[in-house]
């Protein structure tokens, strides 16, 4: 037995010589290691919204759009990780820009390893902001869905990615004006979500309605997506996706805050999803699957930016009057006539909207100090001062991403055309923008069906 | 009831000679029915239009019987029923009411003139069905209808088919049997269609566990009444904002008060007068009968300004109340009578289940 440890820890020597001599490693160093590797897992899981997105918007539209609206997701998705890296970053995070830009480390080059006191690995946070700015692209498209073009696709892709959400996570979180005020928005209600949603807001302007959403008389006619269980399915994957969007941006392990945050998150989530389908029971009579789906993505989008900040029970009555909000916001925006096939406006504006207020209404002054950012809340004796910079932040932000989203998509609209034509969105934009259905049996089938 | 003009239209349906014909007329009932709406009370207004449908599906079908004689086929070899479901069996018609119908036959005499009394009973039917589509009432979606084969045979295979459809009692069986219920005579043999109904009456008593299917299959509809007391609507759709009277409002009421009126062994069809006569057995209070039959005229009355269209030349009506045409006052109206409808379905509900322990 004794011999053959000895053989084994010989072995093992003469393969890693440098094992006799390893010191244990700095508390520093461990520190930075499991920063990082929580960090690099949470960016895992927010990529893998992306696959949430995908489903929740093909499920949410029709057929004959599927294979286009899934696909554009990974087109995009790569070639904003490229822009991002090229400028995008540079503007958020660059070291030397001023309070409304930032400027420096375009065509960030991290580093190969990360220094013993870095925190965190460059790379990784990197990675992890990349993926943040690439959700915010996805929840815009929910205002282009099955009538823009795909080259709309690809300038918006530029010009959002490479400026406008830099811009915004700039002030908010790159140490620009509204950080300098103490805005708290801890992981993006208004930087990702809203910011997401008022570019939506301004394509779907732009664009107009789908064909057919609409009667003359102004009532509206249900579009109704091709399959409940791929957006059912898609609210799960984003539902854990979550973890690592919310509980991923404490950005260190060290003292446990993250635990918390995903707590605070399950609990918005459940909440909303609960209210949701309380409330389109009450109203309609009937319990509605899209409400209550849209009731926890809502929770979620609310929770995001108060995860930190608040204590459970506020968590829980944040995420039940998303839940509730999300209804009336889809019906009010129905009624103003604005078509919004993947309720992006409700789900990621108006629960965004909320999300950042409530931290002006709930923040506790424990966990405030523990985050560092802003002052407490009404409700804890913090007075009316942080509810007003999330107030100016929500309408600042929210101002600025839909009038330079406008001017970008108008000028697209002038030069290039925004919408397919009448007849390519018939026919669907996977016949018409790719050649291929991405349902070739079932679409050829309803062909001949048109036909005979 | 001597209103002149009444008599002479009923007079001329009578002795009209041609679809043709009978579809003018038609249209001057429209004219007449739409004019009076305003003056007649609710029961008035059904009554007078529901003898004028009689009228002129009786004529359809006694001009059926001469086309089929002058074609040779004869005139026909036993004596039948022509009977009425749905809202015609109810008396309830509309001015844009379907065709829901069958027929009940004397039992041939042997096997031989079995094939020929069918072949005869087909082809008749088939011409009323025609003609009545001509005069304007549309086919009945679900195919209950003289025309098909299910709904159109001799009384021995009626009785068989009701006796199977008790046994089986399926969803599809029972929403059967729930139509055979408000089954009326409308044109020909009085105690065929007796015999079909004592048929039915005496399988609901030997089997008391149909009624609970019934029951499962008559509550589906609900009243549309929100938790806070507001009108339901429709959401989306060129009906948006409108209210489903027929789904959501009289249809319920109409199955409640129907299944009591089986317990009850009662044969009337119209939901009035089983509400009278079920006050009558002293199974109603007189105070909830009256609140019941108010409340049901309300449904009437709200249904006869739903939504009308004509499509090929027949009159259809998706039974939707579209909400720009209900004043505050009739609103409130509805509310209460919705409120009421969801009790007296709870109480069918309680009294139904707890009879069966």
């Amino acid at each position: 037995m004794v011999k053959k440890v000895l053989i084994t820890v010989g072995a093992l020597l003469t393969l890693f010589p440098a094992m006799a001599f390893a010191e244990a490693p700095s508390n520093a160093m461990l520190n930075t290691g499991l920063n990082s590797l929580w960090v690099m897992i949470a960016a895992v899981l927010v990529i893998l919204m992306q696959g949430g997105f995908i489903l929740l918007e093909s499920g949410s539209t029709r057929m004959k759009n599927a294979g286009h609206v899934a696909g554009k997701t990974i087109f995009t998705f790569g070639l904003g990780s490229l822009i991002y890296w090229a400028i995008g970053y540079g503007f958020a995070f660059g070291g030397s820009g001023n309070l409304f830009i930032g400027l420096g480390d375009f065509f960030y080059n991290p580093g190969i390893v990360y220094g013993e006191n870095d925190g965190l690995s460059p790379a990784i946070f990197f990675v992890f902001q990349l993926a943040f700015a690439t959700i915010s692209l996805s929840i815009a498209w929910g205002g282009f869905a099955e009538r823009a073009k795909l080259s709309s696709y690809l300038i918006f892709t530029l010009i959002y990615v490479g400026l406008i959400y830099p811009i915004v996570a700039h002030w908010i979180w790159g140490g620009g004006w509204l950080a300098e005020d103490g805005a708290q928005d801890f992981a993006g209600s208004t930087v990702v979500h809203l910011s997401g949603a008022m570019a939506a807001l301004a394509a779907t302007i732009l664009l107009k309605p789908r064909i057919g959403k609409f009667n003359k008389d102004g009532s509206a006619n249900q579009i109704l997506g091709h399959n409940q269980v791929f957006t059912a399915l898609s609210v799960l994957l984003l539902w854990v996706g979550w973890f690592g969007f919310n509980a991923g941006s404490t950005i260190a392990v060290g003292d446990g805050l993250f635990g918390f945050v995903a707590f605070n998150t399950q609990l918005g989530a459940g909440a909303g999803a609960v209210a949701a389908m309380l409330i389109s029971w009450i109203v309609l009579g009937k319990s509605d699957i899209t409400a209550m789906l849209n009731g926890a993505l809502a929770g979620l989008v609310a929770i995001t930016a108060s995860c930190a900040f608040v204590n459970p029970w506020a968590a829980v009555v944040i995420g039940l009057v998303a839940g509730v909000l999300v209804f009336f916001s889809q019906r009010f925006f129905e009624k103003k006539k604005i078509d919004d096939p993947i309720f992006a406006l409700s789900v990621h504006g108006a629960a965004g909207v909320w999300g950042t207020l409530a931290n002006g209404l709930f923040a506790t002054p424990e966990l405030v100090e523990t985050v560092g950012v802003g002052r407490p809340g009404l409700f804890y004796g913090g007075g009316w001062g942080q509810l007003w910079v999330q107030f100016e932040s929500v309408v600042v932000c929210g101002a600025f991403v839909f009038i330079v989203s406008f001017i970008v998509l108008s000028i697209v609209k002038m030069v290039t055309g925004f919408r397919v034509s009448e007849e390519q969105e018939i026919i669907g934009l996977d016949l018409s923008e790719h050649g291929a259905y991405g349902y070739p049996e079932q679409m050829k089938k309803g062909q001949q069906d048109l036909n005979a | 009831m001597s209103d002149p003009v009444r008599v002479q239209l009923l007079g001329e349906i009578g002795s009209a000679e041609t679809i043709t014909a009978l579809r003018g007329l038609r249209d001057q009932v429209h004219n007449r029915m739409e004019a009076l709406l305003p003056t007649l009370s609710v029961e008035q207004f059904y009554d007078q239009l529901n003898e004028v449908h009689d009228a002129l599906i009786r004529r359809v079908i006694a001009l059926a019987e001469a086309d089929m004689a002058r074609m040779g086929k004869g005139s026909p070899p036993v004596p039948y029923a022509y009977l009425l479901f749905g809202s015609g069996g109810r008396q309830e018609q509309t001015l844009s009411s379907d065709q829901d119908s069958g027929i009940v036959y004397g039992n041939p005499d042997s096997e031989d003139d079995k094939a020929k009394v069918e072949t005869y009973f087909k082809e008749l039917a088939s011409t009323i069905v025609a003609s009545l589509q001509e005069t304007g009432y549309p086919p009945c979606d679900g195919n209950v209808i003289s025309s098909n084969p299910q709904w159109c045979m001799s009384i021995t295979d009626w009785e068989k088919q009701l006796d199977h459809w008790f046994d089986e009692a399926d969803w599809e069986f029972v929403r059967y049997l729930l139509i055979v219920a408000d089954g009326r005579l409308v044109y020909g043999d009085r105690e065929l269609a007796r015999k079909l109904k004592n048929a039915f009456y005496s399988d609901t008593l030997a089997k008391p566990l149909i009624v609970r299917r019934m029951l499962e299959n008559t509550m589906r509809h609900k009243m549309l009444l929100g938790v806070f007391g507001q009108l339901l609507k429709e959401q989306y759709g060129e009906e948006a904002g409108s209210i489903d009277i027929k789904y959501g409002a009289y249809i319920p009421m109409v199955n409640a008060i129907r299944l009591m009126a089986i317990q009850a062994g009662l044969r009337e069809t119209s939901t009035l007068e089983r509400i009278s006569e079920l006050k009558n057995r002293d199974m109603l209070a007189a105070e909830d009968a009256s609140v019941y039959a108010e409340t049901f005229r309300i449904f009437l009355k709200l249904r006869l300004i739903t939504i009308e269209h004509t499509e090929d030349g027949m009159f259809t009506n998706n039974g939707k109340l579209a909400g720009s045409r209900l004043t505050k006052e009739m609103k409130d109206e509805l509310k209460l009578a919705l409120k009421t409808g969801q009790k007296l379905q709870r109480r069918v509900y309680k009294q139904t289940m707890g009879k069966l322990g």
